[in-house]
């Protein structure tokens, strides 16, 4: 099956996400520089696509970027207590635009998951991701990986 | 005017919400379509609905076919704010009797841009 989905593709979603919802203004996204670290404390977030060519969308990073990423979202202040369902909800939501978006450029239309949160995503069942990028949000490093089925 | 905010996220219910109530507008919340259903057979009087199309229970989409199936709510104006935005589903939401189309990610000057279409602005802003 070739790729339908091009990483300069998933990037510009990432971009657009980060800008209209998180960011006051643009600038605070952009690639990590090097190899990316291994995230001690990991939170991951993913929705999956069911259909004709089904797949798979992650945000991956320290459990303390995705606060900082919830306090952004829901424009808390910095050092404001995120909740833990607040944490799963604004976290799953950034998973759910980006995988929405992904899923928009597939050539056949399928059907969007609701967005789970856990400390690793389990195994895909096509096995490796057909992109993975590496980003720096914030000094946090942060991955956004796309699996296709 | 009063809106009605539509989405299982609560994060983004509560952007939506917060963009609304800064153009004017007060706000009612629901968690997926059988609620939001609830709020109107409450009686609660709601000029607009935002509405996500993905939630548990009653997706965005039946919701907007039952409400248009109601005379007394027909005054409704129905917006999908949502991640869904292949033609094809757009062109089906359209077909149910939703009035517009945002979708995720979206800024608040893009929700202010399609209640201006719709003429549900402006609206005295609060002080």
């Amino acid at each position: 099956m070739s790729i339908a989905v091009e990483t300069d593709q998933v990037y510009a979603i990432t971009h657009e996400v980060f800008g209209a919802m998180i960011d006051p203004e643009p600038g605070y996204l952009r690639p990590w520089e090097g190899e990316l670290p291994a995230p001690v404390d990991p939170l991951a977030a993913w929705v999956d696509v069911h259909g004709e060519l089904a797949g798979r969308a992650a945000v991956i990073c320290e459990t303390a970027a995705a606060h900082d990423l919830a306090r952004a979202l829901l424009r808390m202040e910095p050092g404001e207590e995120v909740t833990p369902a607040d944490l799963v909800d604004a976290f799953g939501e950034v998973a759910n635009v980006v995988g929405g978006n992904v899923k928009a450029l597939l050539p056949s239309q399928g059907t969007l998951t609701l967005p789970q949160v856990a400390a690793a995503v389990p195994p895909a069942p096509a096995g490796a991701p057909v992109h993975e990028l590496a980003l720096d949000w914030r000094g946090h490093p942060l991955a956004v990986v796309v699996w296709l089925f | 005017m009063r809106a009605l905010v539509i989405d299982d996220s609560r994060t983004m219910r509560r952007i939506v919400a917060h963009t609304l109530e800064e153009l004017g507008f007060s706000t009612v919340q629901a968690g997926d379509g059988q609620e939001a259903l609830d709020v109107l057979e409450s009686g609660d009087q709601v000029d607009l609905a935002c509405i996500d199309w993905n939630m548990p229970v009653m997706d965005g989409l039946t919701f907007v076919t039952q409400v248009r199936s109601r005379q007394e709510w027909r005054s409704i104006t129905l917006m999908m704010v949502t991640t869904e935005s292949e033609h094809g589903q757009i062109v089906r939401a359209l077909a149910a009797g939703a009035h517009e189309y945002l979708i995720k990610p979206f800024t608040p000057d893009a929700i202010r841009d399609k209640l201006d279409l719709l003429g549900l602005l402006p609206l005295e802003e609060p002080v």
